[in-house]
């Protein structure tokens, strides 16, 4: 997939060219590709042919990550029932990011540069500035971010539905992690999926912009979780009701 | 509150669990009145069901009175005494504006989870998994309801609980089953499953001019109940083919339209039951889709096939080759809700129709564990089970 942004990457602005993973990370997987994959024809049996397969997909990653630096690519559309121009407003003021973006903190600087700051507490803290580098009023906004950690780069775009059906409102965006891709693998069993921030944060988009509220269950009773609630609750990060606070403002509100 | 919550396969308890708040403006909290266990509740309790978790309050057919009610709630107000219908949908989104509104686009938390297996996400539902939206079900002695505005039906108080409860879901389920078919005069339509939603269909398929209802099942109070509404009736067990008996009693032609209310967990006799059975055990399938293949194989045609009957995943042996041959149409999906509520409740109002016809079995919430049993078993001529959720307290 090539990032229709109708602009080519100005000079500077492509991705470094430096390698996505550490060089431990890249030399632990071949490693243990390598060892699944031969423990796994030694066994000579269907399990066995399993933990081959297994590891040789880890050596294929360890190897690719060698070649080429890993470029994760995303694409979400959702359609809006409200006109191109009110949904572009609607994101463009900064005082409805704060909703979509769960757990993101932002910045405007006097250069119109933007900070992120995804800030989980204590778990992991990632900053990322990045730059309108063209924007449409009612059409595109288009961005790039600065060779920081996660670099990454693509196209806001609101198309006008057929049929009245409001707007098309698509993200596609190209990034680089530092990563390989166990910690991929890690990262989104925790949440920080790219895809799946995008396309919940587009989602909320449409919720608040249709019915001015997003649909939640946090803080509704529930029974016993059992010991595997339990277990979900820690990997999920969802607090039992008795902890939670009143809130303070309801979306929409 | 007390809350009937589920803890796992054939495992209910009532549970003392928190009161539920506002927890979004557009919410209203219930006191609920009555609540009435679904037959798709059995599936939650026979663990067919994925992404339930322990802890989850169940059930989705309850009205009460209103307690409390969001900042942004204008059309219900507080005292008001509604029927709440078991699909949440928004109101604003397209499939609301164009009555599709158990395809709401806007009420599901979880969607992803359901767009992981289906593509596409559903309205969400009360106490019905975390991927039809994890919310708190009305088993329970008060519910949180959001977009309260737009599903909650106000009902007088001149009709009693038992006569508009099942406003809230088998009722317009069997109708809309039943309008599905486009039921013209001289209509035969075929019903399997003479539980609740089939008993409504029955009835809601004369409500629309049908000629004639077959209604199909085997156990004999289902099979009475059906008769007393006016369907002929075939006793599954009885007969040696099903498909032939229809065949026989309309001429050759074979029925119109065809309802599935059964669903996933059919039972039947035969080689094909007992495969279905096995290939289930052996979690190889969600789903005994053995009705479905009776109604197509059944059905005119040209005619209608319409399913209120829940199923849950790849279904097996399906034949399609039949159903492209013969031209059917099929209906189906969860029931666009909305759309029913006023209509049947003028229906109760001018007497066409009593729905608390179906009750064979009321209990206080405390014995809701031990009315699933009943109710799943078939036990003591069971057909439907209404639950008072204060029920002791009142009598202390």
């Amino acid at each position: 997939m090539t990032i229709t942004t109708n602009l080519a990457p100005r000079p500077g602005e492509e991705f470094s060219r430096r390698p996505a993973t550490t060089r431990l990370e890249t030399a632990l997987t071949l490693a243990a590709g390598a060892a699944l994959s031969i423990y796994g024809v030694v066994r000579r049996d269907w399990f066995g042919a399993g933990l081959a397969t297994g590891g040789a997909y880890l050596v294929y990653t360890g190897a690719a990550d060698l070649r080429k630096p890993y470029q994760g690519r995303v694409r979400v559309g959702f359609t809006i029932a409200k006109e191109p121009n009110e949904v572009y407003e609607f994101v463009r003021n900064p005082e409805n990011w704060i909703v979509g973006l769960h757990g993101v903190r932002f910045d405007i600087d006097d250069e119109n540069r933007l900070s992120l700051q995804f800030d989980d507490g204590e778990r992991y803290t990632l900053n990322s500035q990045l730059r309108i580098t063209d924007e449409k009023p009612g059409e595109y906004i288009a961005w790039a971010s600065d060779p920081h950690m996660i670099e990454h780069r693509g196209v806001l775009r609101f198309k006008k539905a057929p049929g009245d059906r409001g707007t098309e409102l698509s993200i596609a965006f190209e990034y680089k992690a530092p990563t390989g891709p166990i910690s991929r693998a890690l990262a989104s069993f925790a949440g920080f999926d790219p895809e799946q921030l995008a396309r919940e944060s587009l989602r909320k988009i449409k919720q608040l912009m249709e019915t001015g509220e997003i649909p939640t269950t946090a803080g509704q009773p529930v029974g016993a979780r059992g010991l595997r609630g339990a277990a979900k609750r820690v990997v999920f990060r969802e607090r039992p009701t008795m902890e939670l606070q009143p809130q303070q403002r309801l979306a929409g509100d | 509150m007390k809350a009937l919550c589920w803890q796992g396969k054939n495992k209910l308890e009532v549970e003392q669990v928190n009161d539920p708040e506002i927890l979004n403006p557009r919410d209203g909290i219930v006191r609920i009145t009555k609540t009435a266990i679904c037959g798709s509740d059995l599936h939650l309790y026979d663990g067919y069901i994925p992404s339930m978790e322990p802890g989850d309050i169940l059930g989705h057919e309850f009205m009460g009175e209103v307690v409390e009610t969001g900042s942004a709630v204008t059309r219900i107000k507080k005292g008001d005494r509604v029927v709440v219908p078991f699909t949440i949908a928004c109101g604003h989104c397209y499939f609301c504006k164009h009555n599709l509104w158990s395809a709401c686009d806007n009420t599901n938390p979880n969607a992803w989870m359901a767009e992981k297996l289906y593509g596409y996400s559903g309205s969400a539902l009360f106490g019905y998994s975390h991927m039809m939206g994890g919310y708190a079900g009305g088993q329970a002695q008060f519910a949180r309801v959001p977009f309260i505005d737009v599903g909650a039906l106000k009902v007088d108080r001149g009709l009693s609980d038992e006569q508009v409860l099942f406003l809230s879901d088998i009722f317009p389920t069997g109708y809309m089953a039943a309008e599905n078919c486009d039921i013209k005069p001289g209509d035969v339509v075929a019903i399997w499953g003479c539980g609740p939603v089939g008993q409504f269909t029955i009835r809601s398929a004369f409500l629309l001019g049908a000629e004639r209802v077959i209604a199909i099942d085997r156990f004999h109070e289902r099979l009475k109940m059906a008769r007393l509404a006016g369907a002929d009736v075939i006793d599954y067990a009885d007969v040696d083919d099903v498909i032939e008996e229809l065949k026989w009693m309309t001429g050759g032609r074979g029925p119109d339209a065809c309802i599935d209310a059964v669903g996933l967990e059919a039972h039947g006799t035969g080689i094909a039951a007992a495969y279905d059975y096995t290939k289930q055990r052996m979690k190889l399938a969600f789903d005994r889709p053995i009705v479905l293949r009776q109604a197509i194989q059944a059905c005119r045609k040209g005619g209608v096939v319409s399913l209120p009957g829940v199923y849950g995943g790849v279904l097996d042996k399906v034949p399609f080759g039949a159903a492209f041959g013969k031209g059917l149409i099929f209906k189906m999906g969860q029931t666009h809700m909305h759309n029913y509520m006023d209509r049947l409740l003028k229906h109760i109002q001018q007497g066409d129709i009593d729905p608390s016809f179906v009750i064979t079995h009321r209990f206080g919430l405390d014995e809701a564990p031990q009315a699933y049993r009943i109710f799943r078993d078939k036990q003591e001529e069971c057909i439907k089970v209404v639950l008072d959720p204060w029920q002791e307290i009142a009598a202390a």
